[in-house]
């Protein structure tokens, strides 16, 4: 099965890294580090991840093999302050896909390297919670799979933590326009809205997150045979996170993680897909330091 | 044309090291961070360098527009004792070359990413300041200016700072092996057989309190294939010195420690390489100088 566009991670796992960091809490002693392995201003995120399927915003990529992500973010602090702008960051990272089945090792390339993406992000903190990021990224496809795709995108958070608990959902928005090249392989670049939420709970002493998204066409992002369809997908998912550390140690915070992702698609995917849903499983290791 | 590696990560090296001696005497202003902001058992560093020329193991990349080399590596501390092996390292990494000329934008693909490399390397250090380490490496070009080539690489360095102080030179002998090919395919040299590549070298330099300055000194050989043309193997493939000046931007911060640092390296190249090296003429050119400047944070 493939292909025209790319994946439905980078919510997946920021969810997943913010987990683990509210996680620490218990580990033996001899893992701990005798203080705060990095207390500068630069942090270090990654990961590898396996999957059964990816599909980049609803838009199928593969479904054959074994698909794994390894992901690395460098972040920087850049200011932090008690004004109406709370914090300033910045982000830059690599984001991989590589397959086993039809989009990689057993497709016509033979290579197994799909996808990789490199993003940079500048972000702002405001009061409450609330946050705004505009992130530019490219996607590019080492195996040729797809044409490199260039997108502006911008999402508006909020942490409402403070003022609900356990009960926060976290919700947020993204807004992200196509600069050059296209995800759906269609005739226009393509404007696109994400409106989501992260609600998460301890469980058995586990972290469990309930990431909810729905992803929407603001103009030729979802392009088919009848034109550009409005709804692209929802999805809901479940997702696990067990520190491998109570407390950081001197290589950082460790975790493992898994989950099962339902995404039902609208006509445009599933005709692609040739299904109007698809699960996904996931298992992974994840770092924070 | 083709492929890299032991070229620009040596001369990054010695940038990194530089540095990093020269920091310790940085102005007291530039001292930000009271203490080490990550005292923990992960490093990382990276650079941004500029280059009028991308010459691999003395193989030339490009030969028109710029050369820029975005590259990080993410350093894991995993052991360090006193006993005969006094420290286990893992590094992970990738280096980047993004050309505005003939084998980039400006080339029959449009597309100025060049090459991407992802590397793991397995470090062991040991008294008297010896290293041995194994790197496994992928070349990749996403604007399939070549196709990928694997390698595995042993290297041996010994660092004699302890012994001869500023008179150290930093020797080390690295041996790669090419894995994986087929002809024209999986090699530097685009030929028949994979490789087997030999690589001699020092890396003598100075630190000042306000710079620092190195000298690498280095010759590639074929030992096996590695620079084959029209079925020859040639034996030399480059002789290559080169002088890095290095100054950092204060001292160690919260955000690690910055330098600005550029060069000036000459290379002399054997049959297999001047072929690939032509000039306007059309004739092999066995001479090769390259410009460089860049940045570089180590944290």
């Amino acid at each position: 099965m493939l292909l025209t566009g790319r994946k439905l991670a980078h919510g997946t796992r920021v969810i997943v890294v913010a987990v683990v960091m509210v996680w620490a809490g218990r580990t033996p002693a001899w893992a701990q580090a005798a203080s705060d392995p990095n207390p500068g201003n630069l942090t270090i995120t990654g990961g590898v991840d396996f999957l059964n399927a990816y599909l980049f915003r609803g838009i199928p990529q593969d479904d054959t093999g074994v698909i794994t992500w390894p992901y690395g973010d460098l972040g920087i602090a850049l200011h932090s302050g008690d004004g109406i702008v709370k914090s300033v960051g910045v982000n830059v990272g690599l984001w991989n896909s590589l397959h086993t089945g039809a989009a990689g090792s057993d497709g016509p390339s033979r290579k197994l390297w799909y996808e990789s993406d490199f993003y940079s992000t500048f972000g702002l903190g405001f009061g409450k919670g609330a946050s705004l990021g505009v992130t530019y990224t490219a996607y590019t496809s080492p195996n040729g799979s797809f044409n490199t795709v260039r997108e502006l995108s911008f999402k508006f958070a909020f942490d409402d933590t403070r003022s609900l608990g356990r009960m926060a959902s976290k919700p947020y928005v993204i807004v992200a326009r196509e600069l050059d090249g296209q995800a759906d392989g269609g005739a226009e670049e393509g404007t696109y809205l994400e409106i989501g939420a992260a609600p998460g709970f301890p469980v058995a002493g586990l972290a469990v997150n309930v990431p909810l998204r729905a992803g929407f066409s603001l103009g030729d992002y979802y392009e088919g045979v009848s034109g550009d369809e409005r709804f692209g997908f929802f999805s809901v998912a479940g997702i696990v996170t067990v520190p491998l550390s109570s407390m950081p140690t001197r290589v950082g915070s460790w975790n493992i993680h898994g989950g099962v992702e339902y995404v039902y698609l609208g006509d445009r995917n599933a005709e692609i897909l040739g299904d109007t849903s698809k699960v996904i499983g996931s298992i992974g290791i994840g770092l924070s330091y | 044309m083709f492929v890299i590696d032991g070229v620009r990560r040596s001369a990054l090296a010695v940038v990194a090291a530089v540095s990093v001696m020269v920091v310790i005497s940085a102005p007291a202003f530039a001292q930000e961070a009271a203490k080490d902001p990550n005292p923990g058992a992960m490093t990382v560093t990276g650079s941004l360098d500029f280059l009028n020329q991308y010459m691999f193991r003395g193989i030339r990349q490009n030969s028109s527009g710029i050369a820029v080399w975005p590259a990080i590596d993410l350093g894991l501390a995993a052991f360090s004792g006193e006993g005969g092996l006094k420290s286990v390292g893992i590094n992970f990494g990738t280096w980047n070359s993004l050309h505005t000329g003939d084998t980039g934008q400006d080339g029959p693909s449009g597309k100025l990413w060049y090459e991407s490399d992802f590397y793991a390397a397995l470090g062991f250090g040991f008294g008297g300041g010896t290293s041995f380490t194994t790197t496994y490496t992928a070349y990749t070009s996403p604007n399939n200016g070549f196709t990928t080539v694997k390698e595995i690489m042993f290297k041996l360095a010994v660092d004699d700072s302890s012994k001869l102080g500023k008179g150290a030179v930093k020797p080390y002998i690295a041996i790669a092996q090419e894995f994986d090919t087929d002809v024209a395919r999986g090699q530097a040299d685009g030929g028949e057989n994979a490789g087997t590549y030999l690589e001699l070298g020092i890396a003598p330099g100075y630190a000042a309190p306000k710079a620092g300055i190195a000298f690498p000194i280095k010759v590639g050989m074929s030992l096996s294939n590695y620079y084959e043309l029209a079925g020859e193997d040639n034996k030399f493939g480059f002789f290559s010195i080169a002088g890095i000046a290095t100054i950092p931007l204060g001292g160690t911060t919260n955000f690690g420690s910055w330098n600005i640092h550029g060069g000036v390296e000459y290379q002399r190249l054997g049959d297999t390489t001047a072929a690939f090296n032509l000039d306007d003429d059309g004739l092999p050119k066995k001479n090769q100088v390259i410009g460089s400047i860049g940045f570089g944070f180590s944290y």
